[in-house]
């Protein structure tokens, strides 16, 4: 028996410190674009440089002047943050009425809601060009609101219909007895009870919208032209502007890796769709 | 049972929007598939207005199947899914086992595990093909740089150098190249992905009925029948769930390709409707429907098995 204890505490041991360098490598990218944004461009190719180096903040100072980042950024956080409050203010009714007065055809319409969900991009993309420009919409900042919605509000409808699920019919049943309407029970019951559930699926749908990378590249040009393409634009640097592409880079993804952290149990119920508990 | 009916009308808005997403382009799509319709076109100006009378019925099609391009992006389409598919699929259920006890500062390991996944798509191609990838100046040309010098090193030393004189120079790989830009984009969409099968697994996990797989230690079961008759059955849903869900999102990879593979060749199904909407939009749309087609036998499992979980 003592044998068996011993190896398995070194196995602990030996299982712990392989979780650890397996999470760190993982996270090397991240990184290593974070500790290359503070390097200048000439030194960010030195092998000799690679890890000691004279930090400095010119890469971040300089944003402006190199890329125009706070142009883009304004627009990632215009968009995605309209986007994010119109699919909740689409989705919420649409949960609510899901979850507390099925039909019959609730289900298929859930279904159905998330195989629209799955429509290849690709496939409309033209029609999208072409119904955006004659409409005028193209590059404008209500159609990539629009876009980002519409791509998100099942993944939303279906978070939300979970959460609702959870809370007790009576509760909303009691308030109907008292008199309160529609409306009153969804701003006075539903939204305080499930703010948690809402906070969380509010944040995921923040975090799609500002990573969405197709249709912000395709549906842009200039005035509604968000961050990704931004780095889209500036691809291929060909080395020489590692260090100012790396701030540009991480300023873009920073705050964002930072909110994924406090949703990361959220994220399994959003993306598998309730079907992972 | 009249006052039911405003809330149920509550959903109507979510509805009618996605249903007019997804019917008006989808049908223009399928419209301009069966016409000849092109933006630029001076012999037939005729061609650049989408019009009834330039019906082309199953023509663009045809022309569509009988390019090379259509089948090579159709090929290369399930190569890049399929290897990311496989890589994520083993490299998560190994880590979700593995960081599944507890030990000291696993909650941080979590973090640093899970942090890629929320990378905005262009920075992950960027970050990879120039810094980490590129075969002089990135990470991989450092590190053969590296290796070649040390060994040219040794090579010199006397009494080992003539061992060490008979190892190769080393040399970097470009992944600029046609099939090597496709392993640069499954790589860097594997890391990205990696660590939602691991955050999925995980869930998953936590519910194992312990008790069990204590009956099956006190029987004597080893580590890999454990794995191999209990945690993996029990992975089976979770497995088959990540694989779906991964192959929609990389059926429709885009951004990757895009910045990593530009003009080189290396083409997936909507970068190719991407090239031809520069000027056939008869054979673009007619690729579209393809590519509609291809997610659609996928999206049929997906929703079967989430339609099961919903009744329950």
């Amino acid at each position: 028996m003592a044998i068996v204890a011993q190896s398995s505490k070194y196995g602990r041991v030996s299982r712990a410190s392989f979780a650890w360098i397996v999470g760190l490598l993982f996270f090397f990218p991240i990184f290593w674009l974070v500790l290359t944004s503070f390097k200048t461009d000439a030194d960010a190719v030195k092998p000799e440089f690679l890890f000691f180096f004279t930090p400095t903040l010119d890469n971040y100072l300089n944003m402006t002047q190199n890329y125009d980042y706070w142009r883009f950024a304004t627009n990632s956080v215009i968009t995605s943050v309209f986007a994010t409050l119109f699919t909740l203010a689409v989705g919420i009714p649409a949960a609510y009425a899901m979850a507390f007065n099925p039909a019959k055809r609730t289900k298929d319409i859930l279904m159905w809601m998330l195989s629209t969900k799955m429509l290849p991009a690709a496939a409309v993309l033209y029609p999208m060009t072409f119904l955006t420009k004659s409409m005028g919409l193209f590059d404008t900042h209500f159609l990539i609101i629009l876009v980002l919605s519409l791509i998100n509000l099942p993944i939303v409808v279906w978070m939300l219909f979970t959460y609702f699920k959870e809370i007790p019919k009576e509760i909303i049943e009691a308030g109907q007895m008292d008199g309160v309407n529609t409306w009153g029970e969804i701003k006075e019951i539903l939204i305080p009870l499930a703010w948690g559930g809402i906070a969380s699926t509010a944040l995921l749908c923040f975090i799609f919208c500002w990573n969405e990378a197709y249709w912000t590249v395709r549906l842009t040009t200039t005035d509604a032209a968000t961050l990704s393409k931004l780095i889209e634009g500036n691809r291929a640097p060909e080395g020489l502007f590692f260090g100012r592409l790396s701030a540009v880079s991480a300023a873009a993804v920073g705050p964002i890796v930072v909110l994924g952290w406090f949703c990361q149990k959220q994220l399994v119920q959003g993306l598998t769709f309730g079907a992972v508990k | 049972m009249s006052n039911r009916t405003l809330p149920r009308l509550l959903q109507t808005p979510a509805v009618v929007l996605l249903l007019i997403w997804m019917l008006v382009p989808l049908s223009m799509t399928l419209y301009f598939s069966f016409i000849r319709y092109v933006l630029n076109n001076l012999r037939r100006p005729e061609w650049t207005t989408p019009s009834i009378s330039n019906w082309r019925g199953f023509g663009n099609y045809e022309f569509v199947l009988n390019s090379k391009d259509f089948l090579f992006a159709i090929q290369n389409s399930l190569f890049i899914v399929g290897s990311i598919l496989f890589l994520t699929v083993i490299l998560g259920v190994l880590i979700a086992v593995l960081i599944n006890k507890a030990f000291p500062g696993r909650g941080l390991v979590r973090v640093l595990l899970i942090s890629p996944f929320f990378v905005m798509p262009a920075v992950n191609a960027v970050l990879w093909i120039n810094m980490i990838l590129d075969p002089v100046l990135g990470l991989q040309g450092l590190a053969v740089n590296g290796i070649n010098d040390l060994i040219d090193g040794l090579r010199a030393t006397p009494g080992v150098g003539w061992f060490f004189s008979l190892w190769p120079e080393l040399k970097p790989i470009s992944f600029r190249a046609t099939q090597t830009s496709a392993i640069a984009v499954i790589i860097m969409v594997t890391w990205q992905w990696t660590p939602f099968a691991v955050l999925i697994f995980m869930t998953s996990l936590q519910s194992e009925d312990q008790q069990q797989k204590e009956a099956a230690i006190l029987d004597g079961a080893g580590v890999w029948s454990q794995f191999r008759f209990l945690t993996l059955p029990h992975l089976g849903r979770p497995i088959a769930i990540v694989v779906m869900i991964q192959a929609i999102f990389h059926l429709s990879l885009y951004a990757e390709i895009e910045i990593v593979s530009r003009g080189n060749g290396n083409k997936n199904l909507p970068y190719l409707i991407g090239e031809f909407a520069n000027n056939n939009i008869g054979a673009a749309s007619a690729t579209g429907i393809f590519a509609v087609i291809l997610a659609n036998i996928v999206a049929i499992f997906l929703l079967r098995m989430i339609g099961k979980t919903l009744m329950e």
